[in-house]
C-alpha cells in the first residue's frame, strides 16, 4: 500500500464514524417531532435539508466530506474531461465534483464511497508513474487520453479499475444532468408541460427532455 | 378546509362511521354525507391537507437536497420496505408508512411486501390511478373453472355504479368495445406515440384478439364541468403525481371525495386515531362503535355510529375485525365461517420482455404521459390445454432512450457530451399483470404474542405464489417476446421475476363477498353475513384478483354499499 492509499482508506474511515452521529440524530428527529400535525412531514425534509448539498461556486477550494481537497481537484477536473465545457457550462463548472462528494457521503455505502476514492488515488498513481508529475499539472492531452484508457479499460488498466471508473463517471452524469445547467440549458426542461403531446418533430441536433418528473 | 371538521373526543352516535380515507373511505364518506348521514371518517394518520401538505410537489431535481434520492440512513433506518415501491423517492417519502413503527412476520420460507399509506388520503395519494372496470368473465372466473368461490355480482349488478365513480372521478380512456374488458365514461385517451400507433396497428393485424390500447387513468386529460366546479383542471402531464398534484388534476381524496363530503357539512373527520377493535352489542347483534388509541399519546377514546363502514384497506380492515372479538365472535367479529383472513392475492408483475423499435428518429414527444399502454387479458375464457388457469394483462409504454441509458457507452469529451445530449434509440415493452388465484393456504393472521406500538396485534403473513402463477409469468415472458419480435422490434428480451406477493400494491381477499355465509365474509352488498350494519368495501371483500386494477372496483362497490345501506337504514331494517 503506498502512502496515498494509506491517507486515502484513512480519509474513508471518518464518513464510516460520522454515520453514527447521523444515525443518532435520524432517529432523535423523529422521536421529537411525533405526527400529530403535517409539521411531521417535513420533518425527514429538515433531516435532508440539514445535510442537502448546496452549490458553491467551487467545493474544490476546501476538503470535502469524503473526498480530499487534492482529490477534489482532481476530480473536478475528470468531471470536465467527462463533460467538458461547449456552448453550456461542463461539469467541473458547476461543481459536480462538490455535489458528488456530499451524494457520496449521504447516500452511499462506505464501500461506494470508498472505491471512488481509490479510483481517484489510482488516477494520481498513474500520473506519477507515467509522467512524474501530479495529474493535474499535466497537459490537457495527456490527462484527456490517461482518462480515456481508464474509461475503455485499455493499457495497464484492468476490469476492475474500469469498472469503478464507470461508477464515477455515473456519478457525473447524475450529478451534472440533474443540475440546473445540465437538466435545463444542455437538455431541455419543461417544469409543467401543461399536457401530453404524443407528437412533435425532432432532429438530430435538438436536445432530449432533461425533465424526468419523479423518476431521475 | 374548515378546521372545525376535526374532531379529537366526541359522545355523539353518528349515523356512520367510516374507516379509513383512501379510495374506499373517500368514497364512502362522500356518499353517506351527500344523503344527509351524519359521517365520521376515522383516520390512524396524520391530516394531509390539499395543496398545502404537497411538501415535495414541483421541486426541480437540483432543488432537492440529493436530487431526488434518499439519505440511505433514512432508508434504513425507517423505510426498508417501502423504498421497494417504485414511487418512493425524495418528493413521495412521507405519504409512505414508517416501517419502523409498523413491524409485521412473515412465516419462514415466506415473503411479504406490504407498502403503508398512513395519512389521510391514504394510498389515493400514491396510486398509479390505472381505473378499469370488471367484466363478466371476471366476475364469473371462479365460477368457471371452480377455483374459489363465486362472485355474488355480474356486470349488470355494478354497471351503472362504475359509471357513476368515472363520472365524479374522471377516468380517461378509449371506448374499445372488447369482450373482455367493458367500457366506461371515458374522458379523451392520453396521446400514444407515433412508435405506439405503429406497434398498435401490427398487433391488430397479427393478433387480432390483442388490442393494444391506451391506459384508462383517473386523470383529467379534458375536464368536465363537475370537475372544474370541483376546483380541478386538466392534467398537466408533469407525472409526479406521487408527490401531490395541486391542480387535483388526478383522482384522489383530497381532490375529488373529501371536498365533496366536507361541502354537505355531514362530514366529520378524527385523524391520528389507530382504531384497536369495534364494539359490538351481543343482544342487539350490532356493531356501537369503534375502540380508537391515539396515534401520538396513546390513549383510546371510543366513537359511536349506527352502522359502520371497515375501509381500513385490504390487510388494515382484517386485521381490525380479527382484533375485534367477543364470546359470540371468539375468532373476529362476524368470523363464524372461519374465513376471515384467507384467500389473500395481490397481483402478479413477475414477467415480462422489451426491445429496441427502430427508426422514428424524426419523431418525439412533450410531456410526460402519467398512464401506460396495454394489452387486456387474452386468456379470459378457460381453456384446459393451458398449463394454469387464467390470465394476465400486458402493460408497456415506448420512450426514447436518454442520458440515462446512453451514458453507459464507452468514451469522455464533446463527443460523448453531445451524444448524450440527444435522444435516443426508441424502446418499448410489455410487462405482466398476472391474476393470482384465491387459495385458502394463502392468509394473514394475527400474531400470538407481538404487538406494535399501538397495541395491535401484529400481522403475520403466510403468502407465496403456487405453481399456477409462476407457469403464468413464464407463458407471459414467451408470448410477450413473441408479440414483440412479430411487431418488427430487435434485441428483445424476455425476462421472469421474483417479487414477493404485496409489490403490485394490489393486496385483495380476506374478507370475501359470497352468497354462502358458510363459506364467505359479506354478502353481495359488502354487508357481514352475521352482522348487519358492518359492512367492508375495500379488497379485503374481492373472491378474486381478475388481471385488472382494483381502485375502480373499490370506489364502485363502495358507492353501490352505501346506497343499499342507507336504504336499509331508511326502512328501519339496519
Amino acid at each position: 500500500m503506498s502512502e496515498q492509499d494509506k491517507l486515502n482508506s484513512a480519509s474513508s474511515i471518518a464518513p464510516t464514524l460520522d454515520n453514527q452521529s447521523r444515525r443518532q440524530f435520524i432517529r432523535g428527529f423523529s422521536a421529537m417531532v411525533g405526527s400529530a400535525t403535517a409539521a411531521s412531514l417535513l420533518s425527514t425534509h429538515a433531516i435532508a435539508v440539514a445535510a442537502s448539498y448546496t452549490a458553491n461556486a467551487d467545493s474544490a477550494l476546501s476538503k470535502g466530506k469524503v473526498f480530499t481537497q487534492a482529490q477534489l481537484t482532481s476530480l473536478k477536473q475528470v468531471c470536465n474531461l467527462v463533460i467538458p465545457k461547449t456552448s453550456t457550462l461542463g461539469a467541473g463548472d458547476v461543481d459536480t465534483h462538490g455535489f458528488i462528494d456530499n451524494q457520496l457521503f449521504y447516500c452511499h455505502e462506505a464501500l461506494e464511497q470508498q472505491a471512488m476514492v481509490q479510483v481517484l488515488s489510482l488516477i494520481e498513481q498513474m500520473a506519477q508513474q507515467q509522467f512524474s508529475i501530479a495529474f493535474n499539472q499535466l497537459a490537457f492531452d495527456d490527462q484527456f487520453h490517461m482518462i480515456n484508457a481508464l474509461d475503455r479499460g485499455q493499457g495497464s488498466f484492468t476490469a476492475q479499475q474500469r469498472h469503478d471508473f464507470k461508477s464515477l463517471k455515473k456519478l457525473i452524469c447524475f450529478g451534472y444532468y440533474t443540475s440546473e445547467v445540465g437538466a435545463s440549458q444542455e437538455l431541455r426542461f419543461d417544469a409543467i408541460p401543461g399536457g401530453f403531446k404524443g407528437s412533435i418533430p425532432y432532429s438530430k441536433d435538438d436536445a432530449s427532455w432533461g425533465s424526468k418528473g419523479l423518476f431521475y | 378546509m374548515n378546521d372545525n371538521i376535526y374532531i379529537n373526543k366526541s359522545s355523539e352516535v353518528y349515523d356512520a362511521i367510516v374507516i379509513g380515507s383512501g379510495v374506499s373511505g373517500g368514497w364512502a364518506a362522500k356518499e353517506f354525507c351527500e344523503r344527509g348521514y351524519k359521517t365520521l371518517m376515522i383516520e390512524r394518520g396524520r391530516v394531509v391537507e390539499h395543496r398545502k401538505d404537497y411538501v415535495g410537489e414541483n421541486k426541480r431535481p437540483w432543488q432537492q437536497p440529493f436530487r431526488t434520492r434518499i439519505d440511505n440512513l433514512l432508508v434504513q433506518e425507517q423505510h426498508k420496505i417501502q423504498q421497494q415501491c417504485y414511487a418512493f423517492t425524495d418528493a413521495t417519502k412521507h405519504f409512505f408508512g414508517n416501517d419502523r413503527d409498523l413491524p409485521y412476520t412473515t412465516t419462514p420460507g415466506t415473503e411479504f411486501s406490504w407498502i403503508r399509506a398512513n395519512q389521510l388520503g391514504g394510498k389515493s395519494l400514491l396510486w398509479h390511478r390505472q381505473s378499469y372496470r370488471f367484466g363478466d368473465y371476471d366476475f364469473a372466473a371462479n365460477k368457471l373453472d371452480g377455483y374459489g368461490n363465486d362472485w355474488p355480482i355480474r356486470t349488470p349488478d355494478i354497471a351503472n355504479w362504475y359509471s357513476y365513480v368515472e363520472k365524479h372521478a374522471g377516468i380517461s380512456g378509449s371506448k374499445e368495445n372488447l369482450p373482455n374488458l367493458p367500457d366506461g365514461e371515458f374522458l379523451p385517451p392520453f396521446d400514444m406515440t407515433v412508435p405506439e400507433l405503429a406497434i398498435k396497428e401490427k398487433f391488430a393485424k397479427l393478433y387480432p384478439d390483442r388490442a393494444l390500447i391506451m391506459g384508462r387513468a383517473a386523470h383529467l386529460t379534458k375536464p368536465s364541468k363537475l370537475h372544474v366546479e370541483q376546483g380541478r383542471v386538466q392534467c398537466q402531464a408533469r407525472n409526479e403525481c406521487q408527490a401531490g398534484c395541486s391542480f387535483g388534476a388526478y383522482f384522489s381524496t383530497q381532490s375529488s371525495t373529501l371536498p365533496a363530503a366536507a361541502a354537505t357539512n355531514n362530514l366529520h373527520i378524527a385523524p391520528n386515531s389507530v382504531v384497536e377493535s369495534l364494539i359490538y352489542d351481543e343482544k342487539s347483534n350490532r356493531v356501537k362503535g369503534v375502540r380508537v388509541i391515539d396515534n401520538d399519546d396513546l390513549s383510546q377514546r371510543e366513537y359511536f355510529a349506527k352502522v359502520v363502514f371497515v375501509c381500513a384497506s385490504t390487510i388494515g380492515s382484517t386485521q381490525i375485525l380479527m382484533n375485534s372479538t367477543s364470546k359470540k365472535f371468539p375468532n373476529g367479529i362476524g368470523n363464524s365461517s372461519g374465513v376471515l383472513g384467507h384467500y389473500l392475492m395481490d397481483h402478479n408483475y413477475n414477467a415480462g420482455a422489451r426491445g429496441d423499435f427502430d427508426g422514428f428518429e424524426d419523431e418525439y414527444f412533450s410531456g410526460r404521459r402519467p398512464s401506460g399502454l396495454l394489452v387486456p387479458n387474452f386468456y379470459y375464457k378457460p381453456d384446459a390445454k393451458r398449463k394454469f388457469l387464467r390470465g394476465y394483462a400486458l402493460a408497456g409504454a415506448a420512450y426514447r432512450e436518454d442520458w440515462r441509458s446512453t451514458q453507459h457507452q464507452d468514451g469522455i469529451g464533446v463527443d460523448y457530451k453531445n451524444s448524450l445530449k440527444q435522444a435516443g434509440k426508441w424502446k418499448f415493452g410489455l410487462h405482466a399483470q398476472g391474476e393470482m388465484l384465491p387459495r385458502f393456504e394463502n392468509q394473514m393472521r394475527l400474531h400470538p404474542t407481538l404487538k406494535d406500538k399501538w397495541g395491535m396485534p401484529q400481522i403475520e403473513f403466510d403468502c407465496q405464489f403456487s405453481d399456477n402463477e409462476k407457469n403464468m409469468m413464464i407463458d407471459a415472458s414467451e408470448e410477450a417476446e413473441r408479440m414483440l419480435i412479430a411487431a418488427g422490434l430487435s434485441n428483445v428480451t424476455r425476462y421472469v421475476s421474483n417479487g414477493a406477493p404485496g409489490l403490485a400494491i394490489h393486496e385483495l381477499g380476506t374478507a370475501r363477498m359470497g352468497s354462502d355465509p358458510k363459506t364467505s365474509y359479506l354478502n353481495k352488498f359488502n354487508q357481514s353475513h352475521e352482522v348487519p350494519n358492518l359492512f367492508v368495501t375495500d379488497g379485503a371483500s374481492f373472491c378474486s384478483t381478475a388481471v385488472q386494477n382494483p381502485s375502480l372496483t373499490f370506489m364502485a362497490l363502495t358507492a353501490r354499499a352505501v346506497d343499499y345501506c342507507t336504504q336499509e337504514m331508511k326502512s328501519l331494517r339496519m
